[in-house]
């Protein structure tokens, strides 16, 4: 097929919708003196080693000077097969490697998972098992955002706001480590439930967090956001419209910060979402600045989660009862959360053994990075790195 | 939704497909030539959002499965196809450019081909590696599986 034939796209699209404008080829690998001004194209390769790509993110990008022409991810350094290690582990034991998909927020795909399962096995969760989780899910994305807030601050060239929200994320972790017994790789939900209940003495020690985050957050916020030099690096750069979003499967604060109202927890209601009072923060542009204010929007309204979760946390069992080998009957179930970074999906297919016999993540980081092959195109090179800085990527989750 | 309002859009747009209501909601299932004119159709019913793409080793075939949205409406539809292997089925990127990364995963961990992408490289293994998420292809070797 010829690039004519591949473009075209007219009639495919309906009106208003977005429609590519360059063939999504990769990078052009234009040769020296591709114009009267013997221009040469520069192929630069940043990562996988690069602390500005979050993990090992391997980007190349071709720049005629400053200016990026064309840009590609390469993928895979942190390819482990999941979703292949997946269907010969028990229903039981696939928490642990989801946990270190998302190594950032793992309860996120650790309750999805659990939900696919239910929503196959037919098992009711108690009241209290659903307000855990989403207690322990809301103080993860805090924690989540946070360590994206310093290092979105690091690829801006601010060094301060770094140290002080991992002050302010290691009081969750300890908070999370006290729940779960673990910091990171929690391995907590389980189909039916959680693991263990809440343990004695946690409400004053997350309230004691709640009292003094807002106020830090605030100042972080100001540190950040209300620097002038930063405001400069994020404001108008990066647009990603609300077409293109839409088109290449964003989700998350990414694609609320165009303006699109979709929120898991309210779209499709899970756990104890639909019980308590939260507002869902959207942004216009679509920029970096618009995706900075979302996520310090989201972090607001978790801290008010958090607080009526633990005022209203019921009485009861913190598990359903399930059998210690699940064999759900055959079928196919899909369940999402919504995660620090968009719409986190199990899709999983049962064939009636003990062991999935397929299971898919619908990984948002992965969709929401696809966009950076059209986003950096037509920018420049340190304005590349701070938006791939703001669509918030975590390599384990988009390897898998 | 039920799967026959899926299936009345499809036959505006002439494509013939099998629909049925599943435990995961509507599914339709089609011939993989048609899978580009079904999934336009769909969208321009609203169907704008591209959920996820992904592909399913049966036994006997590849299944790939779409599974499409309207955040408007907030209903989710699923077309299913099945290749065989080493098969091919339509690039949908012109519909959905959401399937440019997905389709070239789903290429190379089930060895499949879509014809009419535009940068049909490998996303996440390298050259030579085999498709590895299909059942032939064993988890660890034999020697290495502790006996129960």
């Amino acid at each position: 097929m010829t690039d004519e034939e591949l473009m075209r796209v007219r009639g495919i699209r309906p009106e208003g919708a977005y429609t590519a404008t360059v063939l999504p080829k990769g990078l052009r690998r234009l040769p020296k003196g591709c114009d009267e001004l013997a221009t040469e194209h520069l192929i630069l390769n940043a990562g996988p080693q690069h602390p500005s790509t979050h993990g090992v993110l391997h980007i190349l990008l071709e720049l005629d000077g400053e200016e990026v022409v064309a840009a590609e991810a390469s993928l895979g350094y942190l390819h482990r097969g999941v979703e292949k290690l997946a269907e010969s582990r028990r229903y039981h034991q696939v928490g642990t490697l989801l946990d270190r998909a998302d190594y950032v927020s793992g309860l996120h795909s650790e309750t999805a998972f659990a939900m696919a399962v239910e929503q196959l096995a037919g098992i009711e969760v108690p009241r209290k098992a659903s307000w855990i989780r989403s207690l322990t899910m809301e103080l993860n994305r805090i924690a989540s955002h946070l360590v994206w807030m310093g290092t979105f601050g690091l690829d801006a060239g601010a060094m301060a706001p770094f140290l002080y929200v991992m002050r302010d994320r290691e009081a969750i972790i300890g908070i999370l480590e006290a729940i779960t017994g673990s910091r990171m790789m929690f391995n907590y939900v389980r189909p039916g439930g959680v693991l263990a209940d809440l343990p004695v003495g946690i409400e004053q020690r997350i309230r004691a967090f709640l009292s003094t985050f807002p106020g830090f957050l605030d100042e972080n916020d100001a540190l950040l956001g209300g620097n002038e030099i930063f405001r400069a690096r994020v404001q108008g750069v990066g647009v990603i419209d609300r077409h293109t979003a839409l088109a290449f499967g964003m989700s998350g604060g990414c694609l609320r910060a165009t303006g699109v109202d979709y929120d898991v927890r309210r779209a499709r209601p899970y756990c104890a979402y639909p019980e308590i009072d939260f507002d869902v923060p959207l942004g216009e542009r679509g920029d970096n600045w618009d995706r900075y204010v979302v996520r310090v929007g989201e972090m607001r309204q978790a801290t008010r989660m958090v607080e009526q979760l633990l005022d209203g946390m019921p009485e009861g069992e913190f598990t359903a009862k399930v059998p210690k080998v699940l064999r759900p009957p055959a079928g196919e179930s899909y369940a999402a959360v919504e995660s620090p970074r968009g719409e986190l999906g199990i899709h999983l297919v049962s064939d009636g053994g003990p062991t999935p016999y397929r299971m898919r993540v619908r990984s948002p980081a992965y969709y929401n990075l696809a966009v950076v092959d059209e986003a950096l195109a037509g920018g420049l090179l340190a304005d590349a790195i701070v938006t791939l800085g703001s669509l918030d990527i975590v390599l384990g989750e988009i390897d898998r | 939704m039920p799967a026959s309002r899926l299936a009345d859009i499809l036959s505006k747009a002439g494509v013939a497909c099998e629909p049925s209501d599943e435990a995961l909601g509507a599914v339709v299932r089609l011939e993989a030539a048609r899978i580009t004119d079904a999934l336009a159709a769909l969208l321009s019913d609203g169907f704008g959002f591209l959920v996820d793409l992904f592909a399913t080793d049966t036994g006997e075939a590849i299944e790939l499965t779409y599974h499409v949205r309207s955040l408007k409406r907030l209903e989710d539809a699923y077309l299913k196809t099945t290749v065989t292997y080493d098969g091919e089925a339509p690039s949908v990127w012109r519909v959905y450019p959401a399937a440019l990364y997905a389709e070239r995963e789903a290429a190379e961990l089930f060895g499949m081909a879509f014809p009419g992408h535009p940068n049909p490289k490998r996303l996440l293994t390298v050259e030579g590696t085999e498709p590895l998420l299909r059942k032939s292809i064993a988890i660890r070797e034999a020697g290495e599986v502790r006996l129960s």
